[in-house]
């Protein structure tokens, strides 16, 4: 393969040096070697401008302050948003980044204000950053209005005094979910007057919203609607959403109630160079790929060098802080300095991402890497190129990053570096899915019942429940069943109320705001402590801490490497010595499933009903996950290779969920062995493998994040202690006399319903597992099929370790042997 | 949704929610050889306050209260008002009743002046003291919030000479209202509310529950937190801000079986579940008694102010002159810190006296008060590093009142390193060198 470098030094003249996107682009298709890996490179047209003018019903007030701002017409879904609102109808806005969102519900917010001084507005934000942002936007457009009506941001970081007039006389308050849900519903009473005037309710970010973040949401809103309606308010709400398969279906399952849609965009906007990049397979053998960072970071340089102010996303905190050494690294040779290439992720203290996003604001900082934490709405002007290093596992998200880029008319690039994780490759072989695919679906399940549970508590704290009460759109007989539930726990007390109902009371001294975290994390994150120079220089939540703060870990940050050398876990601190390794590390870790509870059970369809065959059985269910970290490996710096193992001590996390399963029956296995002329373990390892296709194909066709999905090889009744390191079922230390199960989770606690759904599709999962595995293009099994086969390389940073890559090298053919667990099964191929 | 009930079942199996420690609270035994006593005392009180009651209504037409039929062992009687039932425990103590050392009338004759000066509060001047409301509420929470309710709202204030103790008991949730307009009633009539932590505690709380209630109660007219009163004046000697401390301490009361505050939820679920009233009886004593040490401490804090006397701690005098300075009756701290030094208390306490004494003096411009009164806390502090302290507190006097740097400067070097000031000092002195010259000539 050609070096795309080589393209920069064909000769030309320094005054001919040509510079920019198009000419980059030109280089890039020029370099035969570099289009080859290009599976994708199309261009989007740009958009054009439908708009109408404003509205002659639009308060005067208001027009003024758009008509100060140059704005004489508003795009049409601005246009739509206000009909809705007039209309009183609940509405989400689901168009591209920057389309000029905000406006959608900002311009009915100010118009109420002006018509209705006492009225209020409640907007919610999923982090602290971008309400500060907005808040500062907001106060702009109230003074144009003007109208003295105050924007404040409610948050931890609030002050005392400024948190009264807050409560006391600010139109708009920006807050966050889990202020409101702590701060603010537990204390209604002082906010009285603010719940008794409240108009609208704007939640922004809603596709952020998904999963058990979500679920808790769609509670907490319950118990925001039912303050309201106590203090005699039944506001409207609005929600604002980046581009995602339903947002209709899934405003409407978050609030409860019916939301009307407004998904056609009136904004213009610049065409858009559309680029998959899948690195080039570099041991066909092992179906090994080249490095996807590598490629991304060349890739970045080019970018950078041409002076396109670039953005490059990373897929994890770890990840971003490898390539930012790996792009200064690079450019070092051609004079650049390296303060024009920034990290910026969410352990950064705040000061330093204020600073990071003047930079690019101004053109200080030309390229940034950059984690997720810069995806959500930050303002950080107009960007020319966005390098995905990896799928980062929806393509809703893809397209949150993408929009970073061509804010403007100008052509803008948004290139997706595949990884050789299986998700990254599926998207790179079938790279017409990025741009012409319907984007995925957010899913939530607001009656996740550990979630509603906690929610019944906290709005119990909040107001007595009456008897045939419902809690949004969860029925009475269901709320009864939780208040039943509460009262026979004491927590709530029922006692007769004044028309002769049972009325439901709190019942304890505890505050239980205090004891619900509504994004699963604990409310303490752990910070990061440099003994040497006795500083904190990172935040983080708890749930990393198991995988990047054990004891020994190679911690990096800011482009600098520190040893974890003491973790205090109980007062969430984490100690660290800056060290110069040739390495870094990546945690191993151990899931156990059990099942608690069956929901539903049935037989895979055979398809090929010959006598002999042994059915594969399937479930979904409620289950208990245990996961723990045993160990670490390290990876060398720029050749990938492991150079070490080393233990972790640490408590295990416990969790409660649904998942789904198949248990492939003993008997099966072991007449397989015997056909197969192998021992029992390495067909549980061909096992293991087809669960790697299963979970694959399954995050596929729910469009969810991977991550999303946990998956391990089990035993069907859970059974055993958990070993330290590797795993009992391909050790043989204990025989067999058990049925290996394939286990699919919901990786959040209670579930938010992804096993159901697969349930339903059991036998065609199954079915696209095989036909994945048979078409792969490796020769004895990569990640994009059953996993990479043992002893290979080149697992990214964070990449779950499955306790077989331990052992040694294996020369059997894992795909065929699994392909013919499906065959013994009955499913065999159909040609 | 359907399956709520088994899915709760068998996700919480085993290990219920962290809220159910409350079963685990050991209940007042019945056994208890105090728990007879405190029947006994209960059932006096309880017919002392039926006979009073019997006295009052004799003359109204409406029905009379009944006792209370439900809940075994508790004192007080229940009235129906249209709001609903109303539970109270009224208890009348006599003129010449004693709190520990106090005798709490003396309340009665506390100066509107004293208490807004301590509490360092203009509004408390204009209150009449035999019209002041005792408040205090035991509460099923410390947390605060909307899901925390008072169930107990102890009232007790001044008729003739006697203190009337009236406690409003909810004696199940949802039976708020009748307390709160009772509560709103009383407001209506005291001129000032007497609290202990109060302003935080106490009375967000109850117009939180006015508001969950829909009850109208308006904010107090005047409100003495005496939390803040009594830290100003004895906290440096007491140390603590607690109630019981400061009764110890201050109104030389001991409590022989007190309750434990952190107890008192637990108590009230349990009497509401069980219908047990006995086990609330010591929670209601307490709280008559905190009303009660509301009382003494009114009477004790205007005794410290409006005459104190050489009897009184003189660590507390010095506290009363701190306050006094800061609430502008700068002549009064002076002669109250100057007292306190010419008494030879312990050095530490006439160091402070002193110090305070000379701040006091300063607002008053006495500069050469202040001079003599810090000459004497230097010499007082011989080589204690205090000294140190002492001859900054001269430096300044000297530089700013007397104008005498020279001298300011000899104090400077002895509290230490201050390379400015000693810089300004010396410039002061050449500049005052330089003018000394001039005016010869220009004579």
């Amino acid at each position: 393969m050609a070096n795309p470098e080589t393209a920069l030094a064909r000769p030309a003249a320094p005054w001919a040096a040509r510079r920019g996107l198009t000419a980059l682009l030109e280089e890039w298709r020029d370099d035969a070697g570099l289009a080859r890996c290009f599976t994708l490179d199309q261009t989007i047209e740009a958009r054009t401008d439908r708009s109408g003018p404003i509205p002659e019903a639009l308060a005067p007030m208001v027009r003024n302050a758009l008509e100060k701002r140059g704005l004489t017409t508003l795009y049409s879904h601005q246009l739509e948003a206000l009909d809705h609102a007039a209309a009183g109808r609940h509405f989400v806005v689901a168009t591209p980044t920057a389309s000029g969102k905000s406006l959608c519900y900002n311009l009915p917010v100010l118009d109420r204000l002006a018509r209705e001084p006492d009225a209020r507005a409640l907007y919610l934000f999923p982090t602290k950053a971008l309400s500060r942002d907005q808040e500062n936007a907001l106060r702009g457009l109230l003074k144009d209005a003007s109208l003295s009506h105050g924007a404040v941001t409610y948050d931890g970081d609030t002050p005392g005094d400024a948190r009264r007039a807050a409560r006391e006389r600010s139109g708009i308050l920006l807050t966050n979910p889990d202020m409101l849900h702590a701060g603010i519903l537990p204390h209604h009473a002082s906010w009285a007057r603010f719940f008794a005037q409240l108009r609208y309710v704007v939640v922004d970010e809603l596709h952020s919203y998904r999963g058990v973040f979500g679920s808790h949401l769609a509670n907490v809103l319950r118990r925001l609607m039912r303050i309201a309606r106590f203090h005699g308010s039944t506001p409207t709400f609005v929600f604002a959403s980046a581009t995602i398969g339903n947002p209709k279906e899934h405003a409407s399952r978050m609030l409860g109630a019916d939301v009307a849609l407004v998904g056609e965009s009136g904004a213009p906007a610049g065409p858009r160079h559309v680029l998959v990049y899948d690195p080039p397979i570099v041991n066909a053998e092992l179906g090994i790929r080249a490095s996807y960072v590598k490629s991304a970071v060349r890739l970045a340089a080019d970018l950078v060098r041409h002076e396109v102010p670039t953005i490059v996303f990373g897929q994890s905190r770890n990840q971003i802080e490898v390539m930012l050494k790996y792009v200064r690294d690079r450019l070092v040779a051609d004079k650049i300095d390296p303060d024009v290439i920034q990290g910026y992720r969410s352990g950064y203290l705040p000061e330093t991402r204020r600073r990071i996003e003047e930079g690019l604001r101004s053109g200080a900082v030309r390229c940034v890497v950059a984690t997720n934490a810069l995806e959500l709405g930050i303002d950080i002007g107009s960007l020319g190129a966005v390098v995905c290093a990896g799928y980062p596992g929806s393509i809703a998200s893809l397209w949150q990053r993408f929009g970073r880029a061509g804010r403007r008319t100008e052509p803008a690039l948004a290139l997706l570096v595949a990884s050789s994780m299986p998700l990254d490759q599926y998207i790179a072989q079938n790279a017409s899915m990025v741009v012409g695919a319907p984007v995925e679906e957010a899913r939530i399940d607001p009656d996740n019942v550990e979630i509603l549970v906690s929610h019944l508590k906290c709005a119990a704290f909040e107001l007595p429940f009456e008897e045939g009460e419902a809690f949004g759109d969860v029925a009475p007989e269901a709320v009864g069943d939780g208040l039943g539930y509460l009262a026979r726990e004491n927590v709530v007390h029922a006692a007769p109320g004044p028309s002769g109902k049972t009325v439901f009371h709190w019942a304890t001294d505890a505050y239980p705001a205090s004891h619900v975290s509504l994004r699963s994390l604990g409310w303490d994150n752990f910070v990061v402590v440099d003994l040497d120079g006795d500083r904190t220089i990172a935040e983080m939540d708890w749930r990393a801490t198991h995988t990047m703060l054990h004891v020994q870990a190679i911690y990096q940050h800011d482009g600098e490497q520190y040893q974890v050398e003491r973790l205090d876990f109980p007062n969430h601190k984490a100690f660290v010595r800056k060290v110069a390794p040739d390495y870094y590390t990546t945690a191993l870790t151990y899931t156990r499933v059990s099942i608690t509870h069956e929901d539903d059970g049935a037989v895979i369809t055979v398809r090929d009903g010959m006598p002999g065959r042994i059915p594969i059985a399937a479930g979904h269910g409620e289950v208990s996950v245990i996961e723990k970290v045993v160990g670490y490996k390290k990876i060398k710096f720029h050749t990938h290779e492991n150079v070490g193992y080393g233990d972790v001590r640490l408590p295990e996390m416990q969790m409660h969920t649904s998942a789904v399963w198949w248990t492939f029956p003993e008997d099966l296995i072991r007449s397989l062995a015997v056909q197969e002329k192998v021992q029992r373990a390495i067909v549980v390892d061909a096992l293991r493998g087809l669960g790697n296709a299963l979970h694959l194909c399954a995050s596929v066709g729910l469009m969810c994040d991977p991550r999303d999905l946990g998956r391990t090889l089990g035993d069907r009744t859970g059974d055993g202690d958990l070993p330290s390191k590797g795993d009992p079922l391909s050790s043989g230390e204990r025989g067999g006399g058990f049925d290996p199960t394939i286990f699919l989770y919901d990786h959040v606690p209670g579930g938010v319903g992804l096993a159901p759904r697969l349930f339903a599709t059991r036998d065609e999962m199954l079915e696209r597992a095989r036909t994945l595995i048979e078409h792969c293009a490796c020769n004895i099994g990569c990640p994009a099929c059953i996993g990479a086969p043992a002893g290979s390389t080149g697992a990214p940073p964070g990449l779950v370790f499955d306790g077989a890559k331990l052992a040694a090298p294996t020369t059997f053919d894992l795909k065929e042997l699994a392909l013919a667990v499906l065959g013994a099964a009955g499913l065999g191929r159909t040609s | 949704m359907t399956d709520l009930r088994g899915k709760l079942a068998r996700l919480f199996q085993g290990a219920g929610p962290t809220e159910t420690e409350t079963s685990s609270v050991e209940l007042v035994s019945p056994a208890h050889p105090d728990e007879a006593r405190r029947a006994r005392i209960a059932g006096l009180r309880a017919l002392i306050a039926e006979k009073e009651r019997v006295d009052r209504n004799s003359l109204r037409t409406k029905p009379l209260a009944r006792a209370v039929p439900r809940d075994r062992g508790l004192p007080g009687t229940v009235e129906e008002t249209p709001l609903g039932p109303l539970h109270r425990v009224t208890n009348y103590l006599l003129p010449g009743h004693r709190h520990g050392r106090i005798a709490i009338a003396d309340a009665l004759r506390a100066r509107a002046s004293s208490m807004a000066a301590l509490a360092l509060d203009p509004t408390l001047a204009e209150i009449d003291p035999s019209r002041m409301l005792f408040l205090d509420t035991e509460t099923t929470g410390l947390s605060g919030g909307t899901g925390t309710l008072p169930f107990l709202i102890g009232m007790a204030w001044f008729e003739d000479e006697s203190l009337k103790v009236e406690q409003l008991l909810l004696r199940r949730p949802g039976e708020e209202a009748p307390m709160l307009t009772r509560l709103a009633e009383r407001f209506a009539w005291a001129s000032c509310v007497v609290t202990y932590n109060g302003k935080s505690f106490d009375w967000p709380l109850l117009r939180t529950r006015a508001v969950m209630n829909r009850v109208r109660v308006p904010a107090p007219r005047a409100h003495l937190d005496l939390l803040h009163a009594s830290r100003r004046v004895f906290g440096a000697r007491v140390g603590s801000a607690r109630l019981v401390t400061m009764e110890e301490a201050v109104l030389g009361m001991h409590r022989e079986r007190d309750i434990d505050g952190a107890e008192i939820p637990a108590l009230y679920w349990t009497f509401v579940r069980n219908s047990e009233g006995h086990v609330l009886v010591p929670v209601i004593e307490h709280n008559a008694n905190d009303l009660v040490a509301l009382a003494a401490l009114v009477a004790v804090l205007d005794e410290r102010w409006s005459a104190p006397a050489a009897h009184h701690d003189p660590e507390d005098r010095v506290s009363i002159a701190r306050v006094a300075i800061r609430g502008e009756h700068h002549r009064f701290a002076l002669e109250v810190a100057s007292r306190v030094a010419d008494e030879d208390p312990p050095p530490r306490i006439a160091y402070e006296a002193l110090t305070v004494g000379a701040d006091a003096a300063r607002k008053l411009k006495e500069p050469h008060t202040e001079l003599s009164l810090l000459s004497r806390a230097i010499d007082l502090c011989g080589d204690h590093p205090k000294v140190r302290d002492a001859h900054l507190r001269m430096a300044i006097c000297l530089e700013h009142r007397h104008r005498d740097p020279k001298r300011a400067l000899t104090h400077a070097e002895l509290a230490g390193e201050d390379a400015r000031r000693h810089a300004r000092l010396t410039r002061k002195i050449e500049r005052k060198e330089r003018a000394k010259q001039r005016r010869p000539r220009a004579g």
